[in-house]
This record gives C-alpha cells, sequence and structure tokens, in this order.
C-alpha cells in the first residue's frame, strides 16, 4: 500500500512530462504525508512553478496562486472587506428602523468579505494546491504573516474571529534566493533545492516535452546549454529556454546544429543583450566544445 | 510482528543519532524535525537506502548549503556507526537501514567519536563563508579578475539602494497601507459628504541627484579604471547622474556610459579623451565645469562627487574659486582620494590643501568598507560643523 504512493507520485510526474530525480518525488511524497508546506528554492527557469501546476494536475484540483511582490500586503493575499458593498447595504437599511447588532453582524459576514488567494484556498470546499510563488519578493512582515497559516492551517480576522482551514491545502513555496527567507519560515516547511539539470536529466525532458525532437539534435542542444551554463552570464538560461529552443528548432526540422542556426536563435535562449554578445564572441570555441562540427559554405 | 516492531524502533534510535550527529554540524535540527523525520520514515515503501536517504534529507535540511553537505554527512555518520557496530561487536557488518541488534556500548562509543570531532572541519568551513569580509578591507588595487566582477555586482546593489530612498512626502498609492484622510474627504465632497471611495498614500521617492567628476590624469592611473567602474554602477541605478571626466580638460561622458556595455564604454571613453593619463589642471577643469556645466547641473538636490588625488599643476586661485561655486551650488560635496588610504596620508598637496575647506566629506574609498561609509553619508544633511574625513 505505502509503496504504491511513492511510486503513484512518480508516475503522476512522468503522466504531466514531469522527469524528477528522485529527491523532487520524494519531497512532495513527505510534504503530502506530513501535511507539511514545501519551500523550493531554485535558480530561475528550474521548473519551479510547474511543480505546483504539476501537483494540482495530478490530483486534479484547483491551483490556487498568489503571485508575490515588493509591498504585497493582507489585503491581497488574505481577505478585505467589501467597503463600498458595506456602504450601500447600510444606505439601504436607513429607511427602516435599524437593529444595530444585526446590522454590524450583516455587515461583516461572509456577503461581505472578499477572499483572495489564502483565504480562498483554505476554506475551499476540497483540497486544492496553494502556490505562493516568488515568496523572496514579498516583504519580510509577509512572510512573518504567513506563518499562522502555515503552521496552524487558519487565519485570524478581527471581525469575524478565527477561520480554520476545512481541507489543509497543499502549500508550495517557490522563492530565487534574491533574499534570505527567515528561520521560523524555513521551518515550518519541508525544503526541496532544485538545481540545474544534469545532462542526462535535461535531455529526458527536452525528449519529454518536445517528442517529435530528432535525437542528435536534442543531444546537442542539451550539451549546448550546459557548456552555456558554464560561462559567467548575467541570466543564465533555465530548463524552461532549453525547452522553447529545442520546439523552435524542432519546428524547422532540423536534424542538427550549426554556427549559423545558433547564431540566428541565440535570442530564444538568452535574454540579455551582453551575454548575447558574449556567446556570439565565443560561438565558435562554444560549439567545438560541444562537438558540433562547423561546416563552411 | 514484534520482529517488525523491533525494526522500526531500531531505525528510529539511528534517525535520532543521525540528528545529535548533525547538530554538531550547524545543522538546526528542533524536536519537531526529529519527530517528523521519524514520522516520514514510517511513511517510507520499502526500507531501501536510497529512499530512505532522500526522505531524510528532505526533512532535515532547511537550506541550499545543508542540503547540498547531507550527502556527505550521511555517509560519514555510516561509517561511524559502522565502525563502531564492527569494533564492539563481532557480527557481519551491517547495513544502516537494516540494523539489527547492537549493544548500548557500541552506540555510546560512536557518540563519543562524534564529540571528539575535529573542529578543524568546521574552522574551515567558516574560513569559506568569509570571502566578503576580507575583500571589504582588500585595496581595490589588489582585487583580481573574479574579485572584481563580485565588487561590482556589490557596488551596483549599493548604488540601488542608494537610489530608492524614501522622501517624507507623500504621493498617491493603490496600496492599501496609509490612508490619506485630506485626500479621502476631498474626493469624497462631490458624493454629498458620504465616504465612499477611500484614497491611500505611500512615500514619495527622494529624487537624488549626482554629478561624478572623476580625474583620469596618469597620477590616477591606477585607480581611474576602477572608479569608472564604480560610476557605470552608479549611472545604471540613478537616472539624474552626470558624469564628467578631467584630466587638463574636461569631457562629459554621460551618455557614453548610458549606452554601453563597460567594456565598450570605456574604450571609447579613453579614445575621445584626448589626455587620458595625462597630467592635470583640476582648476581649470572645475572652473571649466562651473562656467559650462554648473547652471544645468547643479542645484541644492545634487551631490558632486570628485574623484582625484590633488595634483593640481594649475593655480590654486582658479581651483578655490571654482570650489566655492561648487559648494554653494551644492547639496554636498564628497571628494574621493585614493591616497587618502595610506596610513602617512595627510592633505599636503597644494590642490587638495586650497580645495579642502569647501569639501564636506573627504574619503579614501580604497577598500569596500570606506566606500561604503561614503555613501551612508550621501543622504545625510550637509553638516557644517562636522566635517567628515574617512
Amino acid at each position: 500500500m505505502k509503496s504504491e504512493e511513492l511510486s503513484q507520485i512518480k508516475r503522476m510526474l512522468q503522466e504531466q512530462g514531469y522527469i524528477d530525480d528522485g529527491a523532487i518525488a520524494m519531497s512532495l511524497f513527505l510534504a503530502m504525508k506530513l501535511e507539511k508546506p514545501l519551500l523550493v528554492e531554485g535558480p530561475a527557469g528550474v521548473g519551479k512553478t510547474e511543480i505546483a501546476k504539476v501537483m494540482a494536475k495530478a490530483m486534479k484540483t484547483e491551483l490556487i496562486r498568489l503571485q508575490c511582490y515588493e509591498g504585497l500586503d493582507s489585503t491581497h493575499a488574505l481577505y478585505e472587506w467589501n467597503y463600498q458593498h458595506q456602504l450601500l447595504y447600510l444606505k439601504m437599511q436607513e429607511r427602516k428602523e435599524p437593529d444595530i447588532k444585526a446590522l454590524e453582524e450583516t455587515i461583516f459576514s461572509d456577503k461581505f468579505l472578499l477572499k483572495r488567494p489564502v483565504l480562498n484556498a483554505i476554506t475551499h470546499a476540497e483540497k486544492v494546491v496553494l502556490l505562493i510563488d516568488e515568496i523572496d519578493r514579498a516583504d519580510e512582515e509577509f512572510e512573518s504573516f504567513l506563518l499562522e497559516v502555515l503552521s496552524d492551517w487558519q487565519v485570524t480576522i478581527p471581525e469575524i474571529g478565527t477561520i480554520k482551514a476545512t481541507n489543509k491545502p497543499q502549500i508550495i513555496l517557490t522563492g530565487n534566493r534574491t533574499r534570505e527567507l527567515s528561520e521560523a519560515l524555513r521551518r515550518r516547511c519541508l525544503y526541496l533545492w532544485i538545481d540545474y539539470p544534469t545532462f542526462e536529466k535535461e535531455l529526458a525532458i527536452v525528449k519529454s516535452k518536445v517528442p517529435e525532437i530528432d535525437q542528435k539534435l536534442g543531444v546537442q542542444i542539451c550539451s549546448f546549454m550546459k557548456e552555456l551554463r558554464e560561462m559567467k552570464l548575467e541570466k543564465t538560461p533555465g530548463i524552461s529556454e532549453t525547452i522553447d529552443w529545442a520546439r523552435a528548432l524542432a519546428s524547422m526540422h532540423l536534424k542538427h546544429l550549426d554556427k549559423q542556426i545558433v547564431e540566428d536563435t541565440l535570442g530564444v535562449i538568452l535574454k540579455d543583450w551582453q551575454d548575447m554578445r558574449h556567446t556570439q564572441d565565443s560561438l565558435s570555441e562554444l560549439l567545438e566544445r560541444t562537438g558540433v562540427t562547423s561546416r563552411i559554405g | 510482528m514484534t520482529s517488525t516492531a523491533t525494526y522500526q524502533t531500531e531505525i528510529s534510535a539511528n534517525v535520532v543519532l543521525l540528528c545529535r550527529f548533525l547538530r554538531k554540524k550547524s545543522f538546526n535540527i528542533t524536536v519537531s524535525e526529529e519527530a517528523d523525520a521519524l514520522k516520514a520514515i514510517g511513511f517510507l515503501p520499502i526500507h531501501s537506502e536510497g529512499y530512505f536517504r532522500e526522505a531524510l534529507k528532505s526533512v532535515l535540511t532547511k537550506s541550499q548549503l545543508q542540503q547540498t553537505k547531507f550527502d556527505a554527512y550521511y555517509h560519514e555518520f555510516k561509517e561511524q556507526l559502522k565502525k563502531a557496530t564492527d569494533s564492539k561487536v563481532k557480527e557481519l557488518p551491517e547495513n544502516k537501514e537494516k540494523p539489527e541488534k547492537k549493544t548500548k556500548e557500541a552506540r555510546f562509543e560512536a557518540l563519543k567519536d562524534w564529540l571528539n570531532l575535529n573542529p578543524s572541519e568546521e574552522e574551515k568551513e567558516v574560513s569559506s563563508f568569509s570571502d566578503m569580509e576580507v575583500l571589504t578591507k582588500k585595496n581595490f588595487l589588489d582585487l583580481s579578475e573574479d574579485e572584481m566582477r563580485l565588487m561590482m555586482r556589490v557596488l551596483q546593489k549599493m548604488a540601488r539602494k542608494l537610489a530608492h530612498q524614501k522622501s517624507r512626502l507623500r504621493k498617491r498609492s493603490k496600496l492599501h497601507q496609509h490612508l490619506d484622510l485630506k485626500q479621502t474627504i476631498r474626493s469624497n465632497m462631490r458624493k454629498g459628504g458620504d465616504i465612499q471611495q477611500l484614497v491611500f498614500s505611500q512615500k514619495k521617492d527622494k529624487k537624488l541627484k549626482l554629478v561624478l567628476l572623476c580625474d583620469v590624469s596618469r597620477s590616477m592611473e591606477l585607480y581611474s579604471r576602477f572608479f569608472i567602474h564604480l560610476i557605470y554602477a552608479f549611472q545604471n541605478a540613478y537616472d539624474k547622474i552626470e558624469t564628467l571626466v578631467f584630466s587638463t580638460a574636461l569631457h562629459k561622458v554621460s551618455e557614453i556610459l548610458d549606452n554601453n556595455e563597460f567594456d565598450k564604454a570605456f574604450e571609447t571613453i579613453s579614445e575621445r579623451v584626448p589626455h587620458w593619463s595625462g597630467g592635470t589642471t583640476i582648476g581649470s577643469c572645475l572652473q571649466d565645469f562651473t562656467e559650462n556645466y554648473g547652471h544645468g547641473m547643479l542645484d541644492k538636490k545634487t551631490i558632486v562627487l570628485i574623484l582625484s588625488d590633488g595634483w593640481d599643476t594649475g593655480e590654486p586661485e582658479v581651483m578655490k574659486e571654482a570650489m566655492k561655486t561648487i559648494y554653494k551650488k551644492s547639496k554636498k560635496v564628497i571628494w574621493l582620494n585614493p591616497l587618502a588610504g595610506s596610513p602617512d596620508f595627510s592633505p599636503e598637496v597644494i590642490g587638495m590643501k586650497t580645495a579642502l575647506p569647501y569639501i564636506d566629506v573627504l574619503a579614501s574609498a580604497h577598500n569596500l568598507e570606506s566606500l561604503k561609509q561614503v555613501l551612508q553619508q550621501i543622504h545625510k544633511k550637509r553638516n557644517l560643523l562636522n566635517r567628515h574625513v574617512f
């Protein structure tokens, strides 16, 4: 029974086209079993957000996403009173003989509560996946504010009281390490670090995402990316860039890389013009190391 | 049934031991993590080595550093456990995930082993993480290529931080954090006094203007490349920044720095400025600045940053007049003199002497630490009584 669950997760990941090296499936499995949030860190474009999407698909449930940004506060993440609505309601009630207590209860009820992602996730009728994306971009206050949700699965609204989760959502937090997250947050989560993939893993990913790709081209693309990541670039390309590139090249029905093609399509993988320049300068060398023989004429 | 139970307890005991072992390696494992680890192995399908390790790794590590080190530590732990059991109990060597009965002494020995761990390992760890600290005290001249790159990243961060200072003034905001009462009432007046719409405010960004005057004469040759680097970092972070370089004549280079990547910009500047690494006439150059650019560039919001060693071959009187004008018209004058970093420096040079009364901050800026101090000064008000010399 037990072994089925872990292998089930592995199978689910595979079905969704997510190639896993063991650590990811194990982390997901334990996060589900221990009912703990999962904190995923790693460089940009290695598929952190994708994990949550795949999870939601695999569990056949809804994905609620909270994109963090600087200045994000509880009114955007948790709840907000629908102020205009409340005001109009009071106006309408003015003509009648008002019962103050009942009125107060009404205007601070569910009806006037605007649910934002976090509250939405914990009051949802079924177990959902809550993705808190790029948590390191939010302010530290927001991080501390999340602690209540992460450890006790509850939210406190002063006017109503404490709302407990009907179904504990599967929370996945992602971060790019633009700043260090607090110890308190880390303690409440399981941790997973995803690095750039190994050559074999990347090849497997490319093959699963772009099945029509030529075998030789796939190998060349992946080894080129590997060499490229060795260079000191401003923005190192991630897996998503590899996939984009593979798709682009496959759609042109190419069988192998050559210098001209790489030069023309460099914009797919590099998103910084300085990187582009550096790469163009050392392209021949790079291709040689990749094992692409340059053809003359 | 009972055999599985003993199995479980043996494994649990080993997990607890592993936790202790990791704590010695400065992993911050609390009781709750330990409990999670024990729970986690309960969920595991087959007790295979790989799963066991992966699961513990997932539960017990809390950062990238820990995650990368875990495998090695796990291996070390296993080796020690094996050694302990081998020496004390005459049994076949056992695998960790299938431990059978072990005597208490064996485990005690193993524990003792860890307690006497050579501390040098941890020391080594610390030293590798304090690279940055060494860097802050290192003279810019001694930096290697890689250190330079790291330094640039630090500088860029600092510049960006400085560029985003908050002013006391407020403006309208979409963030619902600070209610602006005055504007709320004003905007709801036409609605008959009922407050329907709330207006929020946030702090305005402080706008700072920066003028950089960089000496590129021969006496500054060693430092000027670095300073142009510094300017480049600033230029990319600030909106309102003007850069001029001078040796015997003044040249405005803001556009070149704006539109090119560093190496190209540096090259172009060296080409355009004819007296690059030649002699200096600071006085006349500063005069040129006040006469030709002063009106447009200088005001009470502007900070003037001069990078020079003060070796002036011109008339001191000219320099004095120019410095006076700059001082009067600007928010602050900061003079960075890399020579001031050496212990036997005193502003004896005639150029430095004439300029001194019109400088708010004189600093060496020969290493990151002193540069940081200077940058902290940027947003402070001019203090007439207390001049800063770093």
